[in-house]
């Protein structure tokens, strides 16, 4: 069992400044928190890929605490995984305090030491993050500081390292931005419809030599780069109803396990644009990426360690079916584009009825980039035109009615269409066709007893192969009634059933009890790894087998 | 021995932190849907309550909230004096998506972004939809986690409260 307590010193020392430094703030002070509690007792399901678990009781858990006061801020996460829940790494097993800082928070600078999230732009070369449920936590520990000299204008400097586990990675990453808002700074553009913000940053990543063989021959070594930069420059233009946000980037070379060891430099496009008004809007997406894999441990293939964030810009859906496969993004190399459109018919209109009727649309589509190998590792890697489109990843399409049929009834169906090519997780195989109806029908009974039904049907051209073992595959049905006396109870029962070409039966039943900041949530069946929405709130979960329990609560 | 130097600093600390209400925190930066930076100290609503309401786009429940709201957002405002702030969590994959999707919705919420969740980390949220209620001293007086039709109602009682405490 590890044990993390090398900190606490520093911890005391951290928690004690407020008094050393403001003496009379003491009482102004604030404690607040969170605390979280997940845990399952599985047992081995072969068919749903729910592992043999020997100490049969996984446990994930986490406290937050934070103390303010006026600007300055401390705080510090003990995290426990005994073990670590399915799903999540391994290398998580152990306790101890995770994570520790102290800020300050002023209206010109603010200062934060130890461990930090931020984000240059939209992450494109830098993003430190966590997401709980995922098991990602890619903070830096380190100084970050951010300058406001004059309002519209600011700038960032840091310096840490990454967050691996219950360590932290070799490499150290150093970065700078700045941006500035041309309204703010501007006097004549101060009431304009036209806005604009401008940035850029710059990102450098620095790790120790290493030997890493020439094509597995131990007689070569890689001529490894020590520093590795990466920049991107950013605006955001809005006129009236219209808004447009494009960022580009570009690294130098980096070769890693990622890129199988190649100098291509990599790069980056993001488009956005959008027009909306009250009741419609259109929204347009377009990304390139180009061997834009940028983490600070060059041998690290993991989840973790990642200094940049490319994102996935299909539409993230709720239902189960819809986000059965969901889209990654292949940060080696791919193009996409995707659309959205939001419509919201008048009320008293003939299709929009008394109360209307919302419409949404949204489809993306995702390829591969064209590649023209020159060699392997030690190389360039290969070319590629810029404008020529690889293999189909991914493409979906879907469509969303909802419409409040009575003051106590509200329907949603959503008809959608996918195209999945496994190959974007790791395997060769057919691209999978999928269509997939969902109803949602929500019924408020009276004040405080509400009730929600669910149907989705998944049809497919995919079926099981014992080979693959790719458990979606097949013809699906889903049903789910979901009961809540007011916002403090909840009781849902679901069935998930491949009753064709597949294999696997997800039963679950759960019961959950919200009083304000907290939440208890107990379930027992079989869990699909995703998003799940049930009982009022969203959160992603790892799959299971058996009695999963859950409290979170806030202070 | 550590240990229980720093479990007394924390029982300390608590013990004389925690009589008041929690107020919101100051100086942390979100963004506006024009991309302008906003500090959260203008978060105010010249002393009249105001409700924070952490969501996201992909978030059905909280979707569900703040299109219930915006039903009665009218009258809650003149009989009150309520805003609605709502903070999206979406990141970088779906925070463009916000502005078409607020006005798409035709909700008329004060709406900031939140991409890299200082203020949620701030405000202790796990869950999303959370959502507080702020009091005219800027104090936090409520918060609950998660939303079904009808828990609007009890969301309004608080404001009135809030709001008759802040009249008095």
């Amino acid at each position: 069992m590890k044990t993390k307590q090398k900190h606490l010193p520093l911890l005391a020392l951290l928690l004690a400044t407020p008094f050393l430094g403001n003496a009379q703030g003491i009482l102004g002070g604030h404690v607040t928190g969170n605390i979280q509690l997940d845990g399952q007792i599985s047992h081995a399901d072969s068919v749903i890929g729910a592992a043999d678990v020997p100490e049969k009781l996984l446990m994930n858990a986490r406290a937050d605490i934070l103390y303010t006061n006026g600007n300055f801020s401390a705080g510090l996460r003990f995290e426990a995984y005994q073990n670590p829940m399915l799903g999540f790494n391994s290398k998580y097993q152990g306790q101890g305090i995770a994570n520790y800082f102290a800020a300050y928070n002023g209206d010109k600078l603010s200062v934060t030491m130890g461990n930090f999230y931020e984000q240059f732009g939209s992450g494109m070369i830098l993003r430190a993050y966590e997401d709980r449920y995922l098991g990602v936590d890619n903070s830096l520990l380190g100084l970050n500081v951010t300058l406001r000299p004059i309002e519209g204008v600011t700038l960032k400097a840091l310096a840490g390292k990454q967050r691996y586990y219950w360590e932290y990675g070799n490499g150290i990453v150093r970065g700078i931005d700045g941006e500035v808002n041309f309204n703010s700074i501007i006097k004549s553009m101060a009431e304009s419809k036209f806005r604009l913000t401008m940035g850029a940053g710059f990102v450098s990543k620095y790790e120790p030599d290493q030997t890493i063989s020439y094509t597995g021959n131990s007689a070569f070594r890689l001529k490894l780069p020590l520093n590795v930069g990466a920049g991107a420059i950013r605006a955001d233009i809005n006129y009236g109803n219209w808004s447009l946000q494009a960022e580009y980037a570009h690294k130098g070379q980096d070769p890693s396990i990622m890129n199988e060891f190649i100098y291509r430099e990599g790069d980056a496009l993001m488009l956005n644009a959008t027009y909306s008004q009250k009741g419609f809007s259109a929204n347009l997406q377009a990304k390139r990426v180009d061997n834009m894999s940028f983490k600070s441990v060059r041998t690290e293939s993991g989840e973790m360690l990642y200094i940049n964030y490319i994102p996935a810009i299909t539409k993230q859906h709720t239902y189960a079916f819809l986000s059965m496969y969901p889209y990654a993004t292949q940060t080696t190399g791919e193009m996409g584009l995707q659309a959205d459109v939001m419509y919201k018919i008048k009320k008293e209109t003939l299709l929009g009825g008394k109360y209307g009727t919302d419409i949404h649309l949204n489809g993306a589509i995702i390829t591969g980039i064209d590649t023209n190998r020159i060699g392997g590792d030690g190389t360039l890697g290969y070319t590629s035109d810029w404008f020529k489109t690889g293999d189909l990843y991914y493409a979906d399409a879907s469509l969303e009615v909802a419409k409040k049929l009575s003051s106590k009834l509200k329907l949603t169906c959503t008809y959608g269409y996918q195209i999945f090519n496994p190959i974007v997780e790791g395997h060769e195989g057919n691209l999978h066709h999928n269509h997939i109806l969902v109803g949602d029908l929500t019924w408020k009974i009276d004040k405080k007893n509400v009730l929600r039904f669910e149907a989705e049907w998944m049809g497919s051209d995919s079926k099981y192969d014992k080979n693959i073992d790719d458990k979606r595959c097949g013809d699906w049905i889903m049903g789910l009634v979901e009961y809540n006396f007011t916002s403090a109870w909840f009781v849902s029962v679901s069935d998930q059933y491949a009753y064709r070409d597949g294999v696997g039966n997800y039963y679950n039943i759960s019961v959950g009890y919200n009083h304000g900041a907290t939440r208890l949530q107990l379930g027992y069946g079989k869990q699909r790894e995703g998003l799940l929405c049930i009982g009022g709130v969203c959160r992603q979960v790892p799959a299971s087998n058996g009695l999963t329990f859950s409290l979170t609560t806030s202070f | 021995m550590k240990k229980i130097v720093l479990s007394m600093v924390f029982m300390a600390i608590a013990t004389l932190a925690m009589a008041q209400n929690a107020t919101l925190p100051q100086n942390i930066t979100i963004k506006a849907l024009d991309g302008t930076s906003v500090q959260t100290s203008a978060l105010q609503n010249d002393g009249k309550p105001m409700i924070i309401s952490f969501w996201a786009t992909w978030c059905k429940p909280c979707n569900r909230e703040l299109n219930t709201i915006k039903e009665v957002y009218e009258e809650w405002q003149e009989e009150t004096g309520v805003k609605l702030v709502a903070i999206s969590i979406d990141d970088a994959r779906s925070a463009n998506r916000v502005k078409p999707h607020v006005d798409g919705n035709g909700w008329e919420y004060e709406v900031y972004l939140d991409q890299n969740q200082d203020f949620k980390r701030a405000m202790n949220v796990v869950n999303v939809p959370h959502t507080f209620v702020i009091n005219g001293k800027g104090e936090i007086v409520w918060q609950h986690t998660s939303f079904v039709e009808g828990s609007e109602e009890e969301l309004l009682e608080v404001v009135k409260k809030a709001a008759a405490e802040t009249a008095e």
